[in-house]
C-alpha cells in the first residue's frame, strides 16, 4: 500500500499529545495561556476549511487558562488534565452558552445547566474552547443534504471526504490540531465512526459508565458520551475523569470507581484476543485494504504475545441492526414529538425521516426489540467472557467523498460500531493506518463490561508497535 | 411472523391526520408511506421471544434513581 507522507505548517504546540503536554505544564515549562492561545489561533487558520466548530468561546477558554496557569505557579497543579483545551459535540449544555444541537429548532437555545461530563474535566482543570459540529441531534444515515445551519465538517485528511458521524467535528478536531482532546456521543457509532474516518481513538465504554446528563438525547436506552483522542493514552485519561455513578443520569450504573488504566503498559502477553472475521453472509462487504488492515492487526496480536482465537458472534450484524432501528424511531419520536407536530418543516431530512419513521412503529415491535435486545446482550456476554479482549471490524471502508452517497451510507450503516450500542460492552475505535488513498483505516477492540482497562491495554500495545501516530493531515 | 400488506396511501394520509399531523405536504405523506414499510418490515424482522417472561433491556425499577 502507498504510505501516506502529509506535511503540515501547524504549531508544534497544538499537536501535543495530551500526555506530553501535561507533562509541560506539570513542569512549568508550558503555560496554559499559552496552549489555549495556540489552539485559538489554530482554529481562525484552518476552521473555515475543516468546520470542527459551531461555536468558539475563546473569552470563556483565556479566562480559564490564566486561571489554570496560576494555579500550576502556585503548586496547585490538579492533575493530568490541567490546562488542556478539549471541546464538546455541540448536544452537550454549558450553563450560560448556546446548545444547537446542529439543529434549526435550537439556534437560539440557551442553556440552564451544564453537563456532568464537563464539570467533571473543567473541576479537573481542563480548558473548553467550544462546541463542535454535528449531525442534527445526533440523526443521521450517513446522506448528505447539505440541509443543515452550519458548513459540513469536512475531514482534514482531505476535505472532499466524510467525517463520519453523528460527533462530525469531534474527530477533525483532534486529528487536525483544533482540539487537544473532544468530546462526543454514540447511539449506533457516532463516536467511533468519525474516529474511524479521522484516525483518532473513540471510546465508547460500558453503558451507564459515563454520566450522559446535561446532553441532549437522541435515543435514550442506546445513548453513551465518549472521547476522542490522538493516543489510546490520552483517551484512557480522559475516560478517567469522565467515569463514575451520576444520580442525575437514570441509566448511570452504580458500581465502584475503578482504574481505568490498570495493566495499561503491561503488553499482550498472556491475553487471549478473541477475533471476529465473519459478520453473517449478508454482512456488507469490506474494502480490501481493511480487510488487510485487520489481518496485519491479527498478525501484530500474536507477535506481541497474545493467544488469538477466532469467535463468533452469537447472531449476523444484520439481527443486531434490526433493533436498533426500531428502538431508536420510537425513542427519538418520543424525545422530539411536539417539534415534529409543531415544527418539522425545520428539521433536516435526516431528522425528519427518523420522526416519520418512529410515527408508525407499533408499540409491540418496540417492545420486542427491547426483549431481543436483551438476549443478544446476554449471548454475546457469553462469547465475550471466553477472552480477555475482541478484534473486531468496524467501518467497512474508510470515508467515502462527500459526492458518494451510497457509500457514505455504507460507511455509517454497513458497520460493526451498533452491535456494542445494543450489548452495551466497551469498545473502542483504533486506527490502524491508511488506505492506498491516504485515508485512515480503523478496527475496534471490545471488552467484557466494565473492563475498559484491558481494552486500552491492548490499544496501547498495538498503538507502541504499529506506530501509526507519527502521521498528521497536511493542514 | 406473517406479512403484513403494504400501507396504502389514503391509509397513510387517515394515519396522520388520526394522529394530529393536519398539515403534512403530500411529499411528506408520501414519504410517509415509504417509511412505514419499512418500519413494518424492521417489526416483522425481530425474533420473538419464546418465554413471556423474557422481560425487556430497560425495565422499570423502585427506588427510582
Amino acid at each position: 500500500m502507498t504510505a501516506v507522507t502529509p506535511v503540515t505548517s501547524a504549531d508544534p504546540l497544538v499537536y501535543l499529545t495530551v500526555s506530553e503536554a501535561s507533562r509541560l505544564i506539570a513542569a512549568r515549562k508550558l503555560s496554559p495561556v499559552e496552549l489555549v492561545e495556540a489552539y485559538l489561533a489554530r482554529i481562525d487558520a484552518i476552521d473555515d476549511v475543516v468546520h470542527s466548530y459551531i461555536t468558539v468561546l475563546a473569552d470563556r477558554a483565556r479566562a480559564a487558562a490564566r486561571i489554570a496557569e496560576a494555579e500550576v505557579l502556585a503548586g496547585r497543579w490538579k492533575g493530568p488534565l490541567h490546562g488542556i483545551p478539549f471541546a464538546v459535540k455541540d448536544n452537550y449544555h454549558v450553563k450560560g452558552v448556546k446548545t444547537t444541537g446542529g439543529s434549526r429548532l435550537m439556534l437560539d437555545y440557551v442553556a440552564d445547566e451544564t453537563s456532568t461530563a464537563i464539570e467533571k474535566l473543567e473541576a479537573a482543570g481542563a480548558i473548553l474552547l467550544g462546541k463542535l459540529n454535528t449531525w442534527e441531534y445526533g440523526t443521521g444515515t450517513g446522506e448528505i443534504y447539505h440541509d443543515l445551519p452550519f458548513p459540513l465538517a469536512r475531514n482534514p485528511w482531505n476535505p472532499a471526504r466524510h467525517t463520519g458521524g453523528s460527533s462530525t467535528g469531534a474527530g477533525v478536531a483532534v486529528a487536525a490540531g483544533t482540539a487537544m482532546f473532544a468530546l462526543g456521543s454514540d447511539t449506533g457509532g457516532s463516536v467511533r465512526l468519525p474516529a474511524a474516518a479521522t484516525g483518532v481513538y473513540g471510546m465508547k465504554a460500558t453503558y451507564g459508565l459515563m454520566s450522559r446528563a446535561g446532553c441532549l438525547p437522541n435515543c435514550w436506552s442506546l445513548d453513551v458520551v465518549g472521547p476522542l483522542t490522538w493516543t489510546a493514552e490520552d483517551n484512557a485519561t480522559v475516560a478517567q475523569v469522565m467515569a463514575g455513578y451520576d444520580p442525575r443520569d437514570p441509566q448511570s450504573a452504580d458500581v465502584p470507581s475503578y482504574d481505568l488504566m490498570a495493566g495499561f503498559d503491561m503488553g499482550l502477553k498472556g491475553l487471549t484476543i478473541g477475533v471476529v472475521r465473519d459478520l453473517g453472509a449478508d454482512a456488507p462487504s469490506m474494502d480490501p485494504d481493511i480487510v488487510t488492515k485487520l489481518a496485519e492487526t491479527e498478525v501484530l496480536l500474536s507477535e506481541l504475545g497474545a493467544t488469538v482465537v477466532e469467535i463468533a458472534l452469537p447472531a449476523p450484524l444484520s439481527k443486531y441492526r434490526s433493533v436498533t432501528g426500531t428502538i431508536n424511531w420510537a425513542e427519538s419520536l418520543s424525545i422530539h414529538e411536539q417539534d415534529f407536530m409543531e415544527r418539522s418543516h425545520l428539521m433536516g431530512k435526516a431528522l425528519k425521516d427518523k420522526m416519520t419513521s418512529g410515527f408508525t412503529v407499533r408499540a409491540v415491535d418496540y417492545v420486542a426489540a427491547t426483549r431481543y435486545r436483551r438476549q443478544l446482550a446476554v449471548t454475546t456476554d457469553a462469547v465475550i467472557r471466553t477472552v480477555d479482549a475482541v478484534l473486531a471490524p468496524c467501518t467497512f471502508i474508510t470515508a467515502p467523498t462527500f459526492e458518494d452517497q451510497e457509500r457514505l451510507v455504507k460507511f455509517t450503516f454497513g458497520s460493526a460500531t451498533s452491535i456494542f450500542n445494543v450489548t452495551g460492552h466497551p469498545a473502542i475505535s483504533i486506527p490502524t493506518g491508511f488506505d492506498r488513498d491516504g485515508m485512515p483505516t480503523s478496527a475496534q477492540i471490545v471488552g467484557r463490561y466494565f473492563d475498559e482497562a484491558t481494552t486500552y491495554r491492548v490499544a496501547r500495545a498495538l498503538e507502541k508497535a504499529a506506530g501509526t501516530r507519527g502521521l498528521r493531515p497536511a493542514l | 411472523m406473517s406479512d403484513f400488506p403494504a400501507w396504502t396511501q389514503d391509509e397513510i394520509n387517515a394515519f396522520a391526520a388520526r394522529y394530529g399531523l393536519a398539515n403534512l405536504t403530500p411529499d411528506h405523506l408520501a414519504r410517509m408511506r415509504e417509511l412505514a414499510d419499512r418500519v413494518s418490515a424492521a417489526g416483522r424482522a425481530i425474533p420473538r421471544m419464546p418465554s413471556k417472561g423474557d422481560e425487556p433491556a430497560s425495565t422499570f425499577r423502585v427506588p427510582l434513581a
